[in-house]
């Protein structure tokens, strides 16, 4: 143990043989210019950020490395976008991270600057999001004494971040911050917070162009979590409980993206036959438009993919947590399921919430593929027929439905539209409520990295700078914002950002004037009394708001039947578009789960056929959430 | 298995001495609802290494669960479960 623990506090990376030494190794480096540097290393291509005192010399050093390495056609190797609030660059960072699969960059200053920081960063924790953040903080000696735009971030962040790092001794600058982004980017990807005082960022430096902290602990547990591999052994019982089942379903969640597994879950379905039902993390895992796939369970699941889960006898969870808006009520999940299989990153998420009878912690991409080459050569196949008839018929009796007879508006059409539109191909990203849900349930993902949203933090707000951010990522990719009235109120100083870099990002407002989801709650739950939900008083024309922030076209649409010109017209224009519907208030998300409840007791509304009627939960108010 | 409620941990755990990692192990311990009923820190004869024992109580289930989590922290080498005592 011992002999492992007094290595060198940085120890040099071994070089590949023929590896040629950096550059600039031995060269003299500011610390601020130690930062850049690494950033180009890594292969950063864009920052978000906002300045202030104590970040001067990083943001000087960005200044000058873009001066000194601009393209032939003047173009920044790594722009800096500034946006309204540091909250916005922490999404935009995270917006970039989830379209692009890369680890994304935001830096900004020291005390609020750092703690406008710490809602993307819990974010991003919380959804599993790589992320490098770096933070100014106030001179060594300063720090504990109240200084001015001191805040104890490295405290602060400890709890929210996957790791953080208060960097005090300047020499261990360099090896710090190249090991947060491999600490963000290993294993189950997550923030990492690097807090560099401004005497470290002006210290004298020798780059050394190589080398990462020892982190012994860390690594020896991710060295076993990535060499577990699944013996003859793990396969055969796998197999051997599959081929009793005649229900089994897949159950994949947002560990699917992040392990960059998506092309070898398509295999294992087409090897197989197992239907596909996924978290709102996983949506693009597996193409939504598939036969086989049952788009989202969950508390806002599709009717067809519950009952699927209710019907299963064999559940295999992918890079999932059965967290409460999946598995509200754990007992009861998957009632009928015999054997529950898992396979995640993260060995804390195993047998967390559910049992489960066989389970295996690795890579997903490699598991899945050895369990596909495990069951072709031992020629396992299986007899679905009935099963696959079963789940068509339940996507065809309990397909998603709304009143579209009415005369009012329905968001549900209008997300139809789109989807038309585009295909299923479009990136979309969303703030939270309703019009969130409304966009998991009505829109397709052919692919992973299509659908950006704060999925267990469930951030208002995070929709229109994480747009930002995917449209950096992914800069000829049509990027649709789907808001809602109250949640693009949150980050609103965003508009400004879009329309300052030219980027011609959508931004559609569904409005029902008030907090949708918070009313519909209020509705099912405290008996109609609107207490902090209702917007019929707010003054904002978020036409003129859009128009005063730059953009060019921006219109309001509260006529039925100009719906689809409408829509047309908005995704076509070339350059950023504000599109505000007036939806009908009272539209609900169908089906629910009531918090706390099981599937059995799906409400599925008036315009999707239940298989039962609803039964009431008997929780009070008090314990839902 | 029905006195599990009543039982009392102890956990070894061996931590990187860096800024603000003590922080991160109780704050996690905070954070996931565990009460710590008493916590010692001790050098080693690494200079760059801690111990932490700590005593925790509460059913398996949620002992496994702490173990695992406190497996997640970067500063930390090893934790170890080294007693279970009943309460007093």
């Amino acid at each position: 143990m011992n002999a492992q623990l007094t290595e060198p506090k940085t120890k040099p990376a071994p070089a590949p043989a023929g590896a040629t030494r950096h550059p600039l190794a031995g060269h003299a480096l500011s610390g601020a210019e130690v930062v850049v540097q690494v950033f180009a290393d890594e292969g950063v291509e864009v920052l978000f950020g906002y300045s202030g005192g104590a970040i001067l010399p990083v943001y000087d050093a960005v200044f000058r490395h873009n001066a000194t390495h601009a393209g032939a056609d003047g173009r920044e190797p790594m722009p800096l976008i500034v946006p309204a609030n540091e909250q916005g660059a922490g999404f935009m960072a995270a917006g970039y991270a989830r379209a692009s699969g890369k680890v994304g960059v935001a830096v900004v200053t020291s005390g609020p600057g750092a703690t406008n920081m710490v809602t993307p960063v819990r974010d991003s924790m919380a959804d599993s999001i790589p992320m490098v953040v770096v933070c100014g903080q106030v001179p060594t000696g300063a720090i504990g004494s109240d200084a001015f735009q001191e805040a104890p971030i490295s405290n602060i962040m400890s709890a929210c971040a996957k790791h953080v790092f208060l960097v005090t001794e300047p020499e261990r600058l360099e090896a710090t911050l190249r090991t947060a982004f491999t600490l963000a980017r290993s294993g189950r990807p997550g923030p990492v917070v690097v807090d560099i005082p401004k005497d470290v960022q002006n210290a004298a430096l020798a780059f050394a162009g190589e080398g990462e902290l020892p982190l012994p602990g860390y690594r020896a547990r991710l060295a076993a979590v990535e060499r577990g591999a699944l013996t003859d052994e793990d396969c055969a019982a796998f197999f051997a409980a599959l081929k009793q089942a005649r229900r089994p379903l897949i159950y994949a969640g947002g560990g699917v993206i992040a392990a960059g597994a998506a092309e070898a879950l398509r295999d294992f379905v087409d090897a197989f036959g197992l239907p596909v039902t996924t978290t709102l993390m996983g949506l693009g895992a597996f193409d939504t438009t598939d036969p086989l796939a049952l788009h989202m369970l969950g508390m806002h699941g599709t009717a067809y993919a519950n009952y699927a889960v209710e019907d299963c006898d064999f559940l295999l969870a992918l890079g999932a947590r059965f967290d409460d808006r999946v598995a509200g009520l754990p007992e009861a999940f998957a009632p009928l399921a015999r054997f529950i299989a898992q396979v995640d990153i993260d060995p804390a998420e195993v047998g967390k919430v559910k049992p489960v009878q066989w389970h295996h912690v690795g890579p997903l991409k490699r598991a899945l593929e050895r369990l596909a080459a495990y069951g072709r050569a031992h020629g396992v196949a299986l007899e679905l027929g009935d099963w696959h008839a079963h789940v068509a018929a339940l996507k065809r009796d309990h397909a998603m439905n709304y009143d579209r007879d009415s005369a009012l508006i329905q968001p549900y059409a209008v997300l139809e539209e789109i989807d038309r539109l585009t295909g299923g191909r479009a990136v979309i990203s969303t703030g939270v409520g309703q019009h969130q849900m409304w966009a998991a349930q009505y829109l397709n993902f052919r692919a992973p990295r299509q659908w950006l949203t704060s999925g267990s933090m469930g951030t208002m707000g995070f929709g229109l700078p994480a747009a930002i951010g995917a449209q950096f990522a992914r800069p000829d990719a049509l990027v649709i914002d789907v808001d809602g009235d109250a949640s693009i109120r949150m980050n609103i100083g965003e508009l400004e950002t879009v329309t300052t870099y030219g980027l011609p990002l959508k931004v559609l407002v569904l409005n029902n004037v008030g907090d949708g989801m918070v009313r519909q709650w209020q509705k099912l739950f405290f008996k109609g009394r609107f207490m902090a939900s209702d917007k019929s008083l707010h003054r904002k024309d978020f036409i003129k708001a859009a128009e005063a922030d730059g953009f060019a076209w921006a219109r309001r649409l509260e006529r039925k039947e100009d719906l689809a010109a409408t829509v047309a017209d908005f995704l076509a224009f070339e350059g950023p578009a504000f599109l505000e519907v007036m939806i009908d208030p009272d539209a609900g998300v169908y089906p629910m789960v009531g918090p706390g409840a099981s599937y059995a007791q799906m409400i599925t509304g008036e315009h999707i056929a239940s298989r039962s009627a609803p039964v009431p939960t008997d929780a009070g108010p008090a314990a839902m959430f | 298995m029905t006195m599990s409620t009543a039982m009392k941990h102890t956990l070894s755990i061996l931590l990187q001495n860096e800024a603000g990692a003590l922080v991160r192990v109780a704050g996690l311990f905070a954070a996931r609802g565990h009460n710590i009923d008493a916590l010692s820190v001790v050098a080693t004869d690494d200079p760059a290494v801690s111990r932490l024992t700590l005593v925790v109580h509460g059913d398996d289930a949620r002992l496994a669960q702490i173990l695992s989590q406190t497996r997640r922290l970067v500063d930390v080498l090893t934790v170890e479960h080294t007693a279970t005592d009943e309460a007093t």
